[in-house]
């Protein structure tokens, strides 16, 4: 049986009360949950707090280039699918630098776990506008507040026709832990977007500011429904929709591709002599 | 920092997110996080009732009674 305790790992250094900790928390309840042991996982991360994710969790674990994670995390899956390839990242990581790599991973639909830690800041750097900060905030880089429009991962994900959309609130473990499972069992890539209160470099959207406006919706709409979902997607403000806000069952990259859809490529013998014909014709 | 009192903090496991703010805050040193990291009075006999840990948790998990 597997335990909370056989996850822990180094101490986190997060900041006392960073909404990391209800992540990481919230994952390893779904992930014991489940019987599932660390090293059948492997979590892709690239830079930020959210990347020091698998420092702090036992698991398989690669910590690459800012933005980079999804590139990584998809060639994973393409060498070996039978691994649970999850991404820990950040908004910044994700929907800034990493922001072509996310539109494409979920045009091609491969099955990777993407659960973005999103505090709507640059915690790392100490405190810059990220891709989701809210117009108008005043920071120490954007002394005259944001002045781009917030970007809407969900909207776009339910544009690019992603087949598991949703949306946690770090300061709800058992809600949060309920999304990664269901995101873990969805056939295909996943993304749960995260509301993660930065308590030390965003002072506007708090843990109260996300309590007064969460509301769970599970249940309250028709998640097969994509018109209905896009029009959830763009619900921000006042009332701020969480849980699962969009599903369907697209054929996976891994299904559709022929090399590996009967079986893993590490578990296909290394034919030399193919690669050898392949090269003769450069020499 | 709250006065020293006769009450003792209250923890709401379910609402705890396990992030350790009370821990660190704790005047006294008298809470810990337990195996599933959720946050108990490990040394009730330490605590003085001052509430600075229920002021601090951000998810509103711990009460005075």
């Amino acid at each position: 049986m597997i335990s909370f305790d056989d996850y822990k790992d180094q101490e986190p250094a997060w900041c006392p009360g960073c909404g990391n900790f209800g992540i990481r928390n919230a994952f390893i309840d779904a992930m014991t949950g489940m019987g599932m042991e660390p090293h059948q996982l492997v979590i892709v991360s690239g830079i930020g707090q959210a990347a020091k994710f698998p420092h702090y969790v036992k698991c398989n674990a690669f910590n690459g280039l800012h933005g980079r994670a999804l590139p990584v995390a998809t060639g994973i899956r393409l060498a070996n699918h039978r691994m649970h390839v999850i991404v820990m990242t950040g908004d910044g990581d994700c929907y800034g630098e990493g922001g072509n790599h996310f539109v494409h991973a979920m045009r091609r639909n491969v099955n990777v776990k993407l659960f973005v830690h999103d505090n709507q800041i640059y915690g790392l750097t100490k405190g810059q506008a990220s891709p989701t900060s809210m117009e108008g905030m005043v920071t120490k880089a954007q002394p005259f507040g944001v002045m781009s429009e917030q970007f809407n991962p969900l909207a776009m994900a339910i544009a690019l026709d992603c087949g598991f959309v949703a949306r946690g609130f770090a300061g709800d473990r058992a809600h949060l832990a309920g999304l990664f499972v269901r995101a873990m069992e969805h056939e295909g890539f996943a993304l749960v977007d995260i509301l993660q209160p930065c308590v030390t470099f965003n002072k506007v959207n708090t843990y109260e500011w996300y309590r007064e406006r969460v509301w769970k919706m599970d249940g309250e709409h028709d998640e097969g429904d994509r018109m209905e979902a896009f029009k959830m997607s763009l619900l921000w403000g006042e009332r701020i929709p969480i849980g699962v806000i969009f599903r369907k069952r697209r054929p996976t990259y891994e299904e559709r591709n022929p090399v590996i859809s009967r079986a893993p490529l590490v578990e296909q013998a290394f034919d030399r002599s193919k690669l050898a014909a392949a090269l003769a014709e450069f020499y | 920092m709250g006065e020293p009192s006769d009450k003792r903090p209250v923890f709401d496991d379910d609402e705890c997110t396990g992030c350790g703010l009370c821990v660190d805050e704790c005047p006294n040193d008298c809470i810990d996080l337990n195996d599933d990291d959720v946050a108990f009075l490990a040394r009730p006999d330490d605590c003085d009732g001052c509430g600075t840990c229920s002021e601090e948790c951000p998810s509103e998990a711990i009460t005075m009674e």
